[in-house]
């Protein structure tokens, strides 16, 4: 008997007496090793993917709700819930065919009208969504199995915007359910997806149960992110939330959990030591690190000011603030785009190229006029890596001689301030920190940051009309070949005019037991194919 | 003493909207803003206004403020911003692991403390009363999530006789209750036996110095006796006074302890309330925390009376 018994049966002992004969109900072994214990790399706060665009949420949801087509690993959009698609010559008329036996998690068939109303509340909120709508002519539910999307004009990336993987995707809901006002969270959660959201077992903060969905009929073929077929191999999935690393680190080893999403650099040497865990890269299309400049406000109304400072820039330095000594974890990245991605270029990249020349740099900013007035960064000190990136970033502008205004505060108040369009002086800003999924940076559809449209931009609202020029270049390219030359202006003009400044892609690991098998690479958790033994 | 619990009673409902003003006012000036956290990084600021419209953040202060007293005044704690669901639902969830936390630690403390402090004051000057406040001091400047790393370490990770994290409901065994709370309870339980270990210790040097007790030990009464009998009963009134107060420390120590052991309790919920502004949830526990202080208070005066006849209220 070992001393853990002991204490269990000293405890049960006196426990008997104050319970009145309560007692720990047995656990089979069997159940425990249906159940998946996953720490995720946030709390999922709320659930609704097209209401909330965190990824947390999002990776929740695609659990629970299935879209029409699934990117795979190769970044093509394939079939998921859709059976076939058809579309005219001319490109503007999309007609749609269900695959048969598709059912909510209700009991109730997935209907054309489902897809329809889900939609046009996907479409109100998403960048895709929202071109889509701008040239739709109607979008029309023609029986059960069939809808109908009749444009104005045609719109090649149709496929890839119903199944892109960022926030907000795509998902099909029950009609009643899609109908809430996309501004409005619903409360509802049925979906289609190979998982069931277990409602009453959810405790926002905690914990977050998922059961396997018995009546999902998965595509024949091979998985791939999230594409192909989503066989699940366990019962059911408990995400435990865990605000603290170490704790979750210390849960892992002690084999309380099961996978960790993303286990900090720091703390990856102790699970490599233990026999008992596999790390990995989770996901291959890592981040890219950024601060935005604001062109609203001197300095970085100058286009020498934000070269010059991109000029000086060392993206090691930032880099290695993130991930540490760990080589294998970062990457220069002398693009706005993932590496490794068919659309990978660094055409226009020199500039974040070769040895770093302060001098020049600072001959550049005096250039542009700079006389001193305070920078004023903003800087989320409760996200390790924004931090890590705002003190280099610091550094730097004291280098170049710059007067630095170093606002450390909470991301809430940064996401906050940094939507301000007023001066500086005045509540405003001029650089701030974050990062974007690389996912999201596979070409200009999902990525947000990249868009230099002025006002209608993002934070920052950089204006750049050769790049805006070069995203409309890509939206309208027929083929592979022009898509990658569009893409290769784009990212020329994009630096040229400094939209942001990249300061790197990095990867993080993933960790899980080794009786978990099946953990696969990709932009979410993947639970499919997942098994987990005794 | 009836009329004076219930004129006690009556008297928090003004301190509770007194606090509660000020902590709307207080959240209601600071920087931050729910609507961004929820929309996330990519959203346009148009996709957050409309958030903010929708929430009915962009209404002004006496409005936002008045609509939340009227809600309260018919017993609905609002709606939580981001989950959506009830501030009642979320606070319930959250409270047994919290509650639970405080009991087991209060009575550990009460356990340890309490003697620890007799003995250090029976032992006075000597080498047993220099280690019980050595390790009084000891306790006191740890702070909690040093303390509970290293019982996680040693008593998880490596002895594996308990476990790092979560909270098991009482009604799924005692033992699978205790034994997440028992790592939570010795480190949160640190800086509380310090403090009443201490408290007790000058509260019996005190009383083991009156005339009473001199005639005690004149009459034959043995040690036990007088230090559990005569004196600590005499030395009681601080105890309980410290111990009362000390149930701040708990609340205030449970989000940290919280936060280690991956509690899914009150603590937990404050701070994440707090970093994402869901300003309802942040109202519902200040209200609760209130009560519960106030509470703490009168129980506090009400064992005065028992513990010495003289106090009439």
């Amino acid at each position: 008997m070992d001393r853990r018994s002991v204490l269990k049966g000293l405890a049960g002992a006196s426990g008997l007496a104050l319970t009145g004969g309560l007692s720990a109900p047995a656990i089979a072994q069997g159940a425990a090793a249906r159940t998946l214990r996953f720490v995720p790399q946030a709390n999922l706060a709320n659930f609704d993917p097209i209401w909330g665009t965190q990824y947390v949420v999002r990776n929740a949801a695609a659990m629970v709700w299935d879209t029409l087509y699934g990117i795979d690993s190769s970044f093509q959009p394939q079939r998921q819930m859709v059976e076939s698609e058809e579309v005219t010559d001319d490109g503007t008329t999309w007609t749609f065919k269900l695959r048969p036996g598709l059912k909510f998690h209700d009991g109730e068939p997935v209907r054309s009208k489902d897809v329809v109303a889900s939609l046009n509340r996907w479409a109100a909120r998403d960048p895709m969504g929202l071109m889509l709508k701008a040239i739709q002519q109607e979008l029309t539910a023609v029986d059960d199995r069939t809808f109908k999307w009749v444009l104005k004009q045609p719109y090649p990336k149709m496929l890839f915007a119903l199944g892109k993987n960022n926030s907000p995707c795509a998902f099909i809901m029950p009609e009643r359910i899609a109908q809430t006002d996309p501004f409005k969270q619903i409360s509802d959660y049925v979906g289609s997806g190979p998982l069931k959201f277990v409602k009453g077992e959810w405790v926002p903060g905690a914990k977050a149960v998922f059961e396997k969905f018995t009546d999902y009929v998965p595509r024949q073929e091979k998985p791939s992110w999230l594409a192909g077929g989503k066989q699940v191999m366990i019962d059911r999935v408990e995400w435990v939330i865990m605000p603290d690393p170490a704790t979750a680190a210390a849960a892992l080893q002690n084999g309380e959990v099961d996978w960790w999403e993303n286990p900090i650099a720091d703390l990856v040497p102790v699970l490599k030591n233990n026999k008992n865990i596999s790390v990995d890269i989770g996901d291959p299309l890592g981040n890219i690190g950024s601060f935005r400049m604001n062109f609203l406000y001197p300095p970085f109304n100058n286009v020498k000011a934000r070269r010059a400072v991109l000029m000086a820039l060392s993206q090691e330095d930032y880099m290695r603030s993130i991930v540490g000594d760990d080589n294998s974890l970062w990457k220069a990245l002398p693009s706005f785009f993932t590496p490794d991605t068919p659309l990978y270029t660094e055409l226009g990249g020199d500039i974040l190229k070769g040895k770093r020349d302060l001098n020049a740099a600072k001959k550049l900013l005096a250039e542009s006029g700079y006389s001193g007035e305070p920078v004023t960064c903003l800087v989320a000190q409760d996200q390790p890596i924004t931090k890590a990136m705002g003190d280099v970033t610091a550094d730097l502008l004291k280098k170049l001689g710059m007067n630095v205004d170093f606002v450390a505060t909470d991301w809430g108040t940064v996401g906050a301030r940094r939507a301000l369009k007023t001066p500086p002086g005045q509540g405003g800003w001029n650089m701030f920190h974050t990062w974007h999924a690389g996912a999201d940076c596979v070409n200009p559809a999902p990525y947000t940051a990249i868009r230099a449209n002025g006002d209608k931009a993002w934070f920052g609202w950089p204006t750049s009309e050769a790049t805006e020029k070069e995203v409309t270049s890509w939206f309208e390219a027929k083929n592979l070949d022009e898509e990658k030359a569009a893409i290769g202006r784009l990212n020329k003009a994009a630096m040229d005019d400094v939209v942001y400044a990249p300061t790197g892609f990095f990867l993080s690991y993933t960790a899980w037991r080794k009786n978990v098998s099946g953990v696969a690479k990709g932009p979410v958790p993947l639970f499919w194919g997942v098994s987990k033994s005794a | 003493m009836l009329s004076y619990i219930l004129r006690r009673l009556v008297a928090t409902l003004p301190v509770m909207a007194i606090v509660a003003l000020f902590v709307f006012s207080l959240l209601y000036i600071a920087p931050g803003d729910p609507a961004v956290v929820i929309a996330g990084d990519q959203a346009s600021p148009e996709d957050v206004e409309r958030i903010r419209q929708s929430l009915g953040l962009d209404r002004p202060f006496l409005i936002q403020f008045g609509s939340w007293v009227w809600r309260i005044l018919h017993g609905d704690l609002g709606t939580s911003i981001f989950t959506n669901l009830p501030v009642s639902t979320m606070i319930g969830q959250r409270l047994g692991p919290t509650l639970s936390l405080m009991i087991v630690t209060l009575l550990l403390t009460i356990v340890v403390a309490v003697p620890l402090g007799v003995i250090a004051a029976w032992k006075a000057g000597s080498f047993i009363d220099r280690a019980i406040m050595g390790f009084a001091v000891f306790g006191f400047s740890l702070p909690v999530f040093v303390v509970g790393y290293m019982l996680a370490y040693i008593f998880a990770l490596r002895l594996e006789w308990l476990p790092v994290q979560g909270y098991t409901p009482l009604t799924e065994g005692f033992w699978p209750w205790l034994e997440n709370l028992i790592l939570p309870a010795v480190a949160l339980g640190c800086v509380y036996i310090a403090l009443v270990a201490r408290i007790t210790r000058a509260a019996m040097l005190e009383v083991l110095q009156q005339d009473y007790i001199r005639t005690a030990k004149a009459k034959g009464l043995g040690q036990g006796g007088i230090l559990f009998i005569h004196a600590l009963k005499n030395a009681a009134v601080p105890i309980v006074t410290v111990i009362g107060i000390g149930i701040a420390l708990l609340i205030g120590g449970a989000v940290v302890t919280e936060s280690v052991f991956a509690i899914p309790g009150l603590g937990r919920l404050t701070i994440d309330a707090i970093l994402r502004r869901d300003y309802p949830v942040i109202q519902g526990i200040v209200l609760l925390f209130s009560f519960v202080y106030v509470l703490v208070n009168l129980m506090i005066d009400v064992t005065y009376t028992l513990v010495d006849p003289r106090i009439r209220y």
